[in-house]
């Protein structure tokens, strides 16, 4: 598809331009954390992109608290009444290449069902993702050993690569190639393809080989003793699981106050005690050594064996947000050399 | 020093003393620790001391003396909570042997902020603050960038448990006043703290790692996890987040050590801690004595002395 350049100081411009028709978010500063939020003012734009943000897309399509329906009772008679209304289309700047590559795994899981997944479909099919790709990858990314999403992204319309004082721009979809249509748009040299194309090949020296992660995942030991290890030192909180961009587990809860009420969906993940808890009493994972195995093998063995991908994109979130230091990356490794 | 810790914890394991030790091993990279469960000699190899070794281990005694008599590595803060967890009688004071290791400051991130974490390949203490060991040299921390800030101000000794200390408590004197972060915090009105809170709960994704990571959190089952009679709202709405911390805060008063594993480990950035100290003032201008100091005292808030304490109903 085509490809053209923009300079960065218009980034502003094309953006306040797109947004009479669409909301535009992208990763703004919030304190000591990057969130993405909806820009409101242009002129000002303080656009942060760290590799990568704190928190990644998961919120911008099921959001850590969505209400389902809301219900009135008068008398006997219950009124329903679901927010179905569409939401504005919007466009998603500064997006990883891993997080867009996180949205085939949950675009996956969330068709794997009947109904599938009207909510997160609906937002899906409204948001355009323009994806920046990254220069400084943190200590702990590991996507290349994932996938080759870095060099080649996925699941994005645009994709833009910091060449200087200006963007590669490569249109991926029809969407993509719209928006390079914008006046701010200007057509690449073929200097500038060279230049996009030796800035990723410096990001992705920086990086893991790639592994055959779905392969060696088949072979996983469910009784590694790793995992009593791990237990050991596991907290079993969110922050792991809240922070992945693949995780994608709610429990559905009701708030009812006098005659009227809601019923909402929240975060919710394996790694809480009570998240297999069932109404008789039993927990089938009744202790962290289930649980942490389930983290892994979920991403690591049953994903590729149900979906045909991998549940792990490789941003390194969880290992950075760990509070006693559990590394998948070191985990898997380990696991792999053990089998 | 590490060898010193590592020398006993070997002779409390050979000699059958205590089931486990737990300590800090190395991390995945040079710039963290991780906690270590050592149940054989062997294992005790793997101990360190280090400015890396930032957790709060005590958060793990309520469960590790279920398998027997635990030793475990604190630094005096630390040693606080398990102070706390003998007097809420969560453990028996024989069920633990607290060892205590000399700590000049523990490594605060931010000091790092200029070095590519990928180069780093040690950190030791060195002087007054910490040396950086890196791919291209050797770089020197002073110490009011090196440490945490509740290190800066930490005027504390051997807690009231102490079994067997290790090293020499390094001499020292504060850098900076405890309260110096609530004295700002205090400035504000309370309607200007209200606004304060709200922003900053609003960042509250729920996933408790605060409450995991906190010594003092050790609830069977916290009141926001109750499914039947439902106490608090799962959602993450402004109204329900600001209702778990603030619950979660008064559970806490009288009993928070100032750690700072709450703050340390929230992913989003939240400063829980000024919630705690603020709490612990009020306790100690209250009621004279604080959290962490006696395992025989009685919890403040689960005792009254009619002699003593504030009149819970004044005119
Ligand atoms: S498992 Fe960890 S590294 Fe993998 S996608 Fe999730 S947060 Fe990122
Ligand atoms: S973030 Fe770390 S401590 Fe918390 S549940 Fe995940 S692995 Fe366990
Ligand atoms: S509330 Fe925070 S500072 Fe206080 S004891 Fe718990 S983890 Fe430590
Ligand atoms: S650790 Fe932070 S984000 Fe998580 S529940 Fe606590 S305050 Fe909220």
């Amino acid at each position: 598809m085509e490809a053209k350049v923009i300079a960065k100081s218009d980034i502003g411009a094309w953006m306040k331009g797109l947004a009479d028709k669409c909301d535009v978010i992208a990763p703004v500063k919030d304190g000591d954390v990057s969130a993405f939020k909806k820009i409101e003012d242009f002129g000002t734009l303080s656009i942060d992109l760290p590799t990568p943000t704190v928190k990644g897309l998961r919120e911008q399509f099921t959001p850590e608290t969505e209400t389902l329906f809301e219900y009135k009772l008068t008398g006997q008679q219950a009124e329903l009444t679901s927010d179905t209304a569409a939401q504005k289309d919007r466009l998603i700047f500064g997006v990883r290449a891993c997080d867009a590559a996180a949205l085939k795994y949950t675009d996956a899981v969330n068709a794997n069902c009947e109904p599938k997944d009207a909510l997160y479909f609906a937002k899906r099919k409204q948001t355009t993702l323009v994806g920046v790709c990254c220069t400084t990858p943190a200590w702990s990314c590991f996507c290349t050993e994932i996938g080759d999403f870095l060099a080649n992204p996925i699941m994005m319309d645009l994709y833009l690569t910091d060449i200087g004082d200006k963007y590669y721009a490569e249109a991926l979809t029809p969407k993509g190639e719209t928006l390079i249509g914008a006046s701010q748009f200007q057509a690449a040299t073929d200097a500038d393809k060279q230049a996009a194309e030796s800035a990723k090949q410096k990001v992705i020296a920086a990086l893991p080989s790639p592994i055959d992660h779905a392969e060696k995942g088949k072979d996983f030991d469910w009784d590694d003793p790793m995992f009593t290890k791990l237990a050991e030192k596991c907290l079993a909180c969110g922050a792991c699981t809240f922070l992945c961009p693949t995780c994608h587990c709610f429990d559905i809860q009701e708030c009812a106050q006098g005659s009227k009420g809601s019923r909402y969906r929240c975060w919710d993940t394996c790694q809480f005690e009570k998240f297999t808890l069932m109404g008789h009493g039993h927990n089938p994972r009744p202790s962290k050594n289930e649980r942490t195995r389930q983290r892994v093998f979920h991403k690591f063995k049953y994903s590729p064996e149900r979906y045909g991908i991998l549940g792990c994109v490789g941003c390194g979130r969880c290992i950075t947000a760990c509070p006693v230091n559990i590394d998948i990356q070191r985990v898997v490794h380990k696991l792999e050399a053990d089998k | 020093m590490e060898n010193e810790l590592r020398q006993k914890a070997k002779e409390l394991l050979e000699s059958g003393q205590v089931k486990q030790v737990i300590g800090y091993e190395d991390g995945s990279t040079a710039f963290k620790s991780t906690p270590c469960f050592a149940s054989s000699p062997e294992d005790a190899d793997r101990l360190v001391w280090n400015p890396t070794c930032v957790n709060n281990l005590a958060v793990y005694l309520p469960s590790a003396v279920k398998q027997g008599k635990v030793a475990v590595a604190v630094k005096p803060c630390d040693g606080r909570s398990v102070v706390e967890l003998i007097k809420e009688h969560q453990i028996n004071r024989d069920d633990v042997v607290t060892m205590v290791v000399p700590c000049p400051g523990v490594l605060n991130p931010d000091a790092l902020a200029d070095i590519d974490p990928k180069t780093i390949k040690n950190i030791e203490w060195k002087g007054d603050g910490i040396s950086v060991t890196t791919d291209s040299g050797e770089i020197s921390i002073p110490r009011e960038k090196a440490f945490l800030d509740k290190c800066l101000s930490c005027t504390l000794t051997d807690p009231a448990v102490t079994n067997i200390k290790l090293g020499d408590s390094p001499e020292r004197s504060p850098l900076k006043d405890k309260d110096a972060a609530i004295a700002e915090y205090e400035k504000m009105s309370v309607d200007e703290r209200r606004v304060f809170w709200a922003k900053e709960f609003t960042k509250c994704i729920r996933c408790y790692a605060c409450r995991q990571a906190c010594p003092a959190c050790y609830c069977k089952e916290c009141f926001v996890d109750k499914n039947g009679q439902v106490w608090a709202l799962k959602s993450t709405d402004p109204e329900a987040n600001w209702f778990f911390h603030m619950t979660r805060a008064m559970h806490l008063a009288g009993r928070c050590i100032g750690c700072g594993e709450c703050e340390r480990s929230c992913p989003m950035g939240i400063p829980l801690t000024l919630i705690g100290r603020t709490l612990e003032k009020d306790v100690e201008e209250m009621f004279g004595s604080g959290a962490g100091q006696d395992p025989d005292a009685l919890p403040i808030l689960g005792s009254f002395d009619l002699t003593k304490d504030p009149d819970p109903c004044p005119e």
